[in-house]
C-alpha cells in the first residue's frame, strides 16, 4: 500500500501576523509549523503502512524552510519525501498549488493520498478536491475514520451534525479532519534519520512548468486587500434580574448589534 | 564566526520542543504538587530514546555533540525542571563512568538498560559534610580480596531512592585527599545498599532526591570503574565543564518557562485600561530579561561548542554556569513581580518557576566556590 502525503509548512499558529503597508501582503513572523490537518494525514498514512506494508512519501510544495515539514515527516516514519522548491510559485493561488503538486504525482505511483482538510494558515481548503480532480481520482473530504482492505477504502466523513459513510475504490484522495487519530511523538531513530536524509528538491521546471507562471498576475484568484478582523471591543456586563438582563441581551443583539 | 545552529540542530531543537511541549508541560504542575517521581511519564518518555542522547549510535545512542544535547537539556528543563534532573540524571552523570569504563558485562547489566530508561541511574558524590569540597569525602572503599567493601552515607542524591544502578565516590585512602577518590559501581539488591531518608524540598519536585546508605556493600573488584586507582577526580574533570554548562543550560529552560508566562500575562492584564506590557516599566523588565538571557546563551552555547571542539573550556563553563543561574534567579523573580499578587498563589505556575530556579544555585558548584575558582584561573594561586 503505497501512500503519498501532502504536506504544508505553514506559520505557527502562535507567529505574529501583520498587513502589510500595501495591504495585498502579510508580514508574518518566521515561526514554522507543520500543518495540523496534515499531521493527522501523515498518522494515518504511517498506521496504513504499519497494517498492510508498503511506503509512505511525503510531498510538499514550498520555500526552503519547508523541508523541516518534511523531516519532520521523516522524523515521524515517513520513508520518503521530496521537496518542490519554489517560494514565489508556493505562494500563489490553490489551482497553482494543486497544478504543481498534480505535475509531481504524476510520475509516482500510489494507492493513497492523503492530506489535511484545509491548510491553516490561509484555510481556503481547496488543493486535495483540485489535485483529485486533475488526476481523474475519487476524493472523500473531512474523514474521521479511515479502513483499507481489498483494494478498497472504507471512510467516514464528518458532516455537520452527522456522518457519512462512503466505499471508495483505489486509488483515492482522502483529507483528514480532527479525530482521525493523534498523531505520535518522534522517536529518536526517526530524528536522527531525519537530521541526517539528503531531501531531494524538484524545481517548477522539472515539474514542465515555467517560472512566469509563478507571476501573480497569472494566478486565478487575486488576493484586492487583507482586512484586519474588526477590534474586539470590551465586555459589556448587563446588571439586573437574570430575565431582565437575557431580554436586554436580545435587544442589543437584535438591535444595536444585528446580529440575529 | 558562526553563531547560527546548524540546519539539523535547528531540526532537532523543533522537535525536542515540540515533544517537551506536548508530553512535559501538561503535566509539570502535577508532578511538582504530587511530588512523586512520575513514572507514567518516565515510560513514555524514555521510549522515545532520549537518554541514549549523548552514546554511540552503535549502542543505541543518538551521538549527539555537546552543542546539540545543550538544546536538549534547555528544552526538557523549560518543561519541567524535576522531571529534566530525572532524565539528564541518566543522560550524562548518572551513566558517564559506567560507559566510559564498565566492562561489556557491566554495560550489558547496566548501560544499555539505563540508555532505554528500564534503569534508573544516579551518582553519589555529596554527603552531610561534603558536596564541592570532594577531598571530605568520608565513603570508604577498602579492598577485601578480590572485593571492594564500600561503607558511608550520601546525601541529597538525585533519583537515589529509586536507583537501579549508582556511580559511588569514595576514598581508598583518606590520607590522601582527594587523590584518593575513585568512582564505584553499586547494583540495586546488593546487601548493605538501602535508600534512607527522602528530602522534602522547595523546588524541583517530582524528581526524588534522597540519602543513600552503605553499609558493608560487598562488590566485586570489577566495579571500580576507572581505568587506575585514584584518578577519579581526573576522570570527573571529564565532564565537569559538561555537567556545568548542562546546569546553566536547564537553568534557562527555567528562565525560558518563567518568561513565557511573564510575557503572556503582560499582554493579557489590563490595568487603568491597558494591558501592562504597554507600561515603560513592565517594558524595560522585558529588555532587561531578553538581553540578559541572550548573553547567557551564547555563553552557554560557546562553551558548549568549546567542549565539542575540545578547546580549554573550564573558565568559560564555570561563567556560564554562574551567569545563567543568575539570570534565571532575575527572570523568575522578575516574572513574579509583573504577575502581581497572582505569583504568589500555587494555582498559577510562576511561583513554580521561583522555587526551582534556587536549586540552581547549588548543582554544578555553588557560585561563591565558582567564583573564586575563576579568580584562581585568571590571577592565579
Amino acid at each position: 500500500m503505497d501512500i503519498i502525503v501532502l504536506v504544508k509548512q505553514v506559520p505557527d499558529p502562535e507567529a505574529l501576523v501583520e498587513i502589510g503597508a500595501s495591504g495585498k501582503d502579510l508580514n508574518i513572523e518566521p515561526k514554522f509549523a507543520v500543518n495540523l490537518f496534515d499531521e493527522f494525514a501523515l498518522e494515518e498514512a504511517l498506521r496504513i503502512k504499519e497494517k498492510h506494508g508498503g511506503k509512505v512519501k511525503a510531498l510538499s510544495l514550498g520555500g526552503p524552510k519547508a523541508m523541516e515539514a518534511l523531516r519532520t515527516a521523516i522524523a515521524m516514519g515517513a520513508d520518503e519525501a521530496v521537496l518542490i522548491e519554489d517560494d514565489a510559485y508556493a505562494a500563489r493561488d490553490g489551482y497553482s498549488t494543486a497544478l504543481a503538486l498534480f505535475k509531481a504525482l504524476e510520475k509516482e505511483t500510489f494507492d493513497i493520498i492523503l492530506t489535511g482538510r484545509q491548510a491553516i494558515d490561509a484555510d481556503r481548503g481547496e488543493v486535495p478536491q483540485m489535485v483529485s480532480q486533475m488526476l481523474g481520482l475519487p476524493h472523500v473530504g473531512v474523514v474521521v475514520k479511515l479502513d483499507i482492505s481489498d483494494g478498497k477504502a472504507e471512510a467516514v466523513s464528518s458532516l455537520e451534525g452527522a456522518k457519512e459513510v462512503v466505499e471508495v475504490a483505489l486509488p483515492a484522495v482522502f483529507t483528514a479532519q480532527k479525530g482521525l487519530n493523534e498523531p505520535r511523538v518522534p522517536l529518536i531513530t526517526g530524528v536522527m534519520k531525519a537530521m541526517k536524509v539528503q531531501i531531494p528538491k524538484l524545481t517548477i521546471e522539472d515539474l514542465g512548468l515555467t517560472k512566469d507562471m509563478a507571476a501573480p498576475e497569472n494566478s486565478k484568484t487575486q488576493i484586492v486587500r487583507y482586512l484586519p478582523p474588526k477590534k474586539r471591543p470590551a465586555v459589556q456586563l448587563i446588571p439586573g434580574e437574570a430575565r431582565e438582563a437575557a431580554a436586554e441581551a436580545v435587544r442589543i443583539l437584535v438591535d444595536i448589534e444585528r446580529v440575529i | 564566526m558562526d553563531f547560527a545552529f546548524t540546519e539539523e540542530q535547528q531540526f532537532f531543537k523543533k522537535i525536542i520542543t515540540d515533544t517537551v511541549d506536548r508530553m512535559v508541560v501538561p503535566r509539570a504542575r502535577e508532578i511538582d504538587e504530587k511530588d512523586e517521581f512520575p513514572w507514567e511519564l518516565w515510560k513514555e518518555f524514555t521510549r522515545l530514546g532520549y537518554l541514549g542522547l549523548r552514546y554511540p549510535e552503535e549502542i543505541g545512542g543518538m551521538n549527539a555533540d555537546p552543542v546539540t544535547a545543550m538544546i536538549f537539556y534547555e528544552q526538557i528543563a523549560r518543561g519541567s525542571v524535576g522531571f529534566a534532573q530525572s532524565v539528564i540524571m541518566n543522560i550524562l552523570m548518572g551513566t558517564y563512568f559506567v560507559y566510559r569504563f564498565g566492562s561489556q558485562a557491566i554495560k550489558e547489566r547496566c548501560l544499555y538498560p539505563a540508555m532505554r530508561g528500564e534503569k534508573i541511574a544516579t551518582m553519589c558524590f555529596t554527603e552531610d559534610q561534603s558536596g564541592s569540597d570532594l577531598a571530605a569525602t568520608r565513603t570508604t572503599a577498602v579492598k577485601d580480596g578480590n572485593e571492594w567493601v564500600i561503607n558511608g552515607t550520601k546525601m541529597w542524591i538525585t533519583n537515589g531512592p529509586h536507583a537501579d544502578i549508582a556511580t559511588v565516590l569514595a576514598t581508598t585512602d583518606p590520607s590522601l585527599g582527594a587523590k584518593g577518590l575513585n568512582f564505584f559501581l553499586v547494583e540495586k539488591g546488593t546487601p548493605g545498599f538501602s535508600p534512607g531518608q527522602i528530602l522534602d524540598k522547595l523546588g524541583c519536585r517530582g524528581t526524588v532526591t534522597g540519602e543513600l546508605v552503605f553499609d558493608n556493600v560487598r562488590i566485586p573488584e570489577e566495579n571500580l570503574l576507572g581505568a587506575e586507582l585514584n584518578k577519579g577526580v581526573e576522570y570527573l574533570a571529564e565532564i565537569l565543564d559538561e555537567v556545568r554548562v548542562m546546569t546553566a543550560a536547564m537553568a534557562m529552560g527555567i528562565a525560558q518557562a518563567a518568561y513565557d508566562e511573564g510575557l503572556e500575562y503582560a499582554k493579557k492584564r489590563i490595568a487603568f485600561g491597558k494591558p501592562i506590557g504597554t507600561y515603560q516599566l513592565i517594558r524595560a523588565k522585558f529588555a532587561d530579561m531578553a538581553t540578559e538571557m541572550e548573553a547567557s546563551r551564547l555563553l552557554i552555547y560557546s562553551a558548549a561548542w568549546k567542549i565539542k571542539e575540545k578547546l580549554p573550556s573550564r573558565l568559560e563553563a564555570a561563567m556560564a554556569k554562574m551567569f545563567a543561574t543568575e539570570t534565571c534567579l532575575k527572570v523568575v523573580d522578575e516574572v513574579t513581580r509583573i504577575w502581581g499578587a497572582n505569583a504568589f498563589a500555587n494555582e498559577y505556575n510562576p511561583q513554580r518557576h521561583f522555587r526551582d530556579a534556587r536549586f540552581l544555585l547549588y548543582g554544578g558548584g555553588t557560585h561563591e566556590i565558582l567564583k573564586d575558582f575563576m579568580g584562581r584561573m585568571l590571577i592565579g594561586k
